[in-house]
């Protein structure tokens, strides 16, 4: 993925025609892209990846306040329906087993604010633990994860547009198990995906939970409150890159929306372009990806 | 050894704020009610990361010097941080504030933008932030008294970047207006390439504008290089790469995907590129306009 070669440039056109990237410019709703006879974007009828999306309009008040009753509500209506479980603790029994030592690793980036909700945080190991995992054997912290004793991870992102990599979600959310972060802002943040292939990462996430409840559209790099928006919405799946880019595609929409005219993610996302033609973590084709969509349906923007 | 490495660290720390209260603004103690609250932070090109991991790429893309951070507490309210960034000029403190455009305006230093417990502006070689965890009444009413406190704080205006006067301002959108030195900032604005195809770098100065013409909503971005040499492979780089045209002479346009057009001349040491125009007779005249203007901006 290195591009020390100009020849292997990618320019804007390139990206708009659909000739580099893979198909993220699909997923943003470039104009032009739309290839009949593919299938609707999130909408596979035979899908490489599922995703769940749930949103309900009391998960957050009109003081920014977060409902943790709600959203508990939502991640388990997430999580069985991702299963097709009838209970909760089963749907997580798929997963995880009461002897694994599981890892929450969310993201609470203390200078840009965007942070995962603690509700969401608190519901997912309330129902770790009563599903027979024990609650000594859950850990769950942005920096400092003891990776190397976990038997499973559990990935919960937030969402926020980023001045340097694009989009933030899921794939981002293990850069600080490298120990190296500012090391992979460079090339478009391509090489993001290493992280998931550490030898003490790889193969142990089981499960993507992503707080979209109040997620970021604006260019950054800090918070400007105009660029944050009550979205309401929880995301349930197993394929990073699927998950990273039905948010991109969200985030696309409300950019669009909130200026009127296409207000395109720049720079692209090469690092959920990389995720899956380079570190196969998943498919980022929308066509290939089915999202299941359940609550509240005011400006769902997919 | 406990004792000998904490005193190091006040010491330290102690040398930095005091190194802070002389060369930096002095920021009020109070305000409305709002009281400092902890010590000052200082950070500099080399520590930017520790305080924004993931975003110290944008300020050191400008000629970001130092950073002092200060928080405000009142009792039952919400927490206010004040960042006071010192560029070494006052263009590239204009140019940091460009980096988003979207607030209302307001009174304050020589720009300001308010935006929901939210101030900017910039003042001289100074750009400030001053953020609240939440909005209030009382809250915006003491950050606009605060902003207006460090404003005064300092002595005098700074210069806008001369090159601001080489855009055209018949149909001129401003607040779309972004000025900058790298593709680093080009890129969050209006993703080009992504392999710097125009060689920008600490010594070009850009501006990137959108332009309302009719229907038609072109985007207008004049690069100065230092050398005329340097504009030239520039142009040729940017007719080959993008245009898939070299350059014949000193200008060239060509009609893209979606029937729009882009192009650019190339005056002495400065580019004047237009993308996304309807019409090739709209892309030459925005280009044209620019190019003539170009020619009496001195730096």
């Amino acid at each position: 993925m290195s591009r020390h070669d100009k020849s292997d440039r990618v320019t804007r056109r390139d990206f708009l025609r659909g000739a580099a990237y893979g198909s993220l410019g699909l997923a943003m709703g470039v104009e032009g892209l739309a290839r009949a006879g593919q299938g609707s974007a999130f909408a596979a009828e035979k899908p490489l990846s599922q995703v769940v999306l749930v949103r309900n309009e009391a998960a957050v008040d009109a003081s920014h306040r977060v409902n943790a009753e709600v959203v508990a509500e939502m991640l388990d209506t997430a999580m069985k329906t991702f299963t097709g479980e009838g209970e909760v603790a089963k749907a997580l029994r798929r997963y995880f087993r009461p002897q694994d030592n599981v890892g929450i690793k969310y993201t609470r980036c203390a200078w840009h604010r965007i942070h995962v909700n603690q509700a969401v945080i608190d519901a997912l190991t309330d129902r770790l633990v009563a599903s027979g995992v024990a609650k000594s054997r859950v850990t769950a912290t942005d920096y400092g994860l003891p990776v190397k004793d976990c038997t499973a991870l559990i990935n919960v992102p937030s969402v926020k547009v980023h001045a340097i990599t694009g989009i933030a979600v899921s794939i981002k959310n293990y850069i600080n198990l490298t120990g190296r972060e500012s090391s992979y802002h460079y090339e478009g943040s391509s090489k993001l995906g290493e992280a998931w292939l550490l030898p003490e990462v790889k193969g142990k996430t089981r499960l993507i939970v992503v707080d979209m409840l109040r997620p970021y559209f604006g260019p950054g790099p800090q918070i400007n409150p105009v660029h944050q928006w009550d979205y309401k919405g929880i995301l349930v799946g197993t394929d990073p890159v699927a998950i990273d880019t039905v948010c991109l595609s969200i985030c696309q929409k409300k950019r669009n929306l909130f200026k009127g005219e296409e207000w395109l993610i720049s720079p692209p996302p090469r690092s959920l372009a990389a995720a899956d033609s380079v570190y196969h973590l998943g498919t980022s084709d929308p066509t290939k990806i089915k999202l299941t969509r359940l609550g509240w349906e005011k400006e769902q923007l997919t | 050894m406990r004792a000998f490495l904490i005193l190091l660290g006040l010491s330290v720390f102690a040398t930095e704020v005091a190194h802070a209260d002389e060369n930096m603004l002095r920021l009020p103690q109070e305000v409305q009610g709002w009281k400092t609250d902890g010590q000052d932070k200082v950070f500099t090109r080399q520590t930017i990361f520790e305080y924004m991991d993931g975003g110290g790429e944008i300020y050191l893309a400008y000629d970001f010097q130092r950073l002092l951070a200060r928080e405000y507490a009142r009792d039952n309210a919400p927490r206010i941080v004040a960042e006071v960034y010192q560029m070494a000029s006052s263009r590239d403190a204009y140019g940091i504030f460009t980096h988003d455009t979207d607030g209302q305006p307001v009174s304050v230093g020589q720009m300001a933008l308010y935006s929901a417990g939210l101030l900017r502006f910039w003042k001289d070689r100074f750009f400030v932030r001053l953020q609240a965890e939440d909005e209030t009444a009382e809250v915006k009413t003491a950050l606009m008294a605060l902003g207006e406190r460090i404003a005064l704080g300092i002595p005098q205006d700074g210069r806008k970047p001369s090159l601001l006067s080489a855009l055209p301002p018949q149909g001129l959108i401003q607040p779309s207006v972004h000025y900058f030195h790298t593709s680093v900032s080009l890129n969050v604005h209006y993703f080009l390439d992504d392999s710097n195809l125009l060689n920008l770098n600490a010594g070009t100065e850009a501006i990137l504008a959108h332009y309302q013409q009719g229907s038609d909503k072109p985007h207008l971005l004049i690069v100065r290089y230092p050398r005329p040499g340097d504009a030239k492979t520039a142009f040729e780089q940017f007719g080959k790469a993008y245009l898939r045209e070299s350059p014949t002479g000193n200008s060239v346009f060509r009609k893209l995907e979606k029937g729009q057009f882009a192009g650019g001349r190339r005056e002495e040491r400065s580019l004047a590129l237009v993308f996304e125009a309807g019409s090739r007779e709209s892309a030459e005249k925005l280009v044209g306009l620019a190019a003539s203007r170009m020619k009496g901006v001195t730096p």
